[in-house]
């Protein structure tokens, strides 16, 4: 992370502008057995008020770093149920990274969030459209699978 | 000039940054060695 990832000016201007980035040893105590971190790196996506809402472990390029943290922000509004923030974090996730590694959960959570705010049960079988259509192998894809019965 | 990005090291300061600011917090932890 430190010979690539970090260095690369489009990491340093997102993490900048998005999130407050906070960096510990990986024994560092109390924080590492909170939690319970035994790999590194481990990246972590943490509410303002410091609950845990995604996470990673292992090296991230900066092209999966970047919608590694937009899937980690929409996730923290999605848990926080506020749908609209989730929607437009997770849009620009699939907009700006359509090829990574976030993009199917990102998918997965988009379709979930407006169902959440609409009740409305279309963006369940569309997202599982849209999954088996572009990503077939990924396992989001298969945890939208019974949304094809909608 | 060289930019990189500024670390906090402290998680609890971190938090505290991050409710002013609004923003989740990106905790990273690593192998300093």
């Amino acid at each position: 992370m430190d010979a690539v990832t970090y260095p690369n000016l489009d990491v340093i201007q997102f993490i900048q502008g998005h999130v407050v980035p906070v960096r510990l040893p990986f024994d560092a105590k109390p924080e590492a057995d909170d939690f319970n971190v035994k790999w590194t790196p481990t990246l972590i996506i943490l509410d303002h008020g410091g609950g845990e809402h995604h996470r990673t472990t292992g090296f991230l390029a900066p092209e999966e770093l970047l919608p590694m943290i937009l899937l980690g922000i929409g996730k923290t509004h999605f848990e926080r149920e506020a749908f609209t923030e989730a929607i437009m974090s997770l849009d620009t996730l699939l907009k700006d990274y359509p090829k990574s590694d976030s993009a199917p959960e990102a998918i997965y959570y988009g379709a979930v969030s407006r169902y959440k705010s609409t009740h409305k049960p279309q963006p369940l079988k569309e997202a599982y459209e849209k999954l088996q259509a572009e990503y077939p192998s990924s396992e989001w894809t298969k945890r939208a699978a019974p949304y094809k019965l909608l | 000039m060289e930019r990189k990005i500024e670390w906090e090291k402290n998680l609890s300061a971190a938090i505290a940054r991050a409710q002013g600011e609004n923003k989740p917090v990106l905790l990273d932890f690593h192998n300093p060695n």
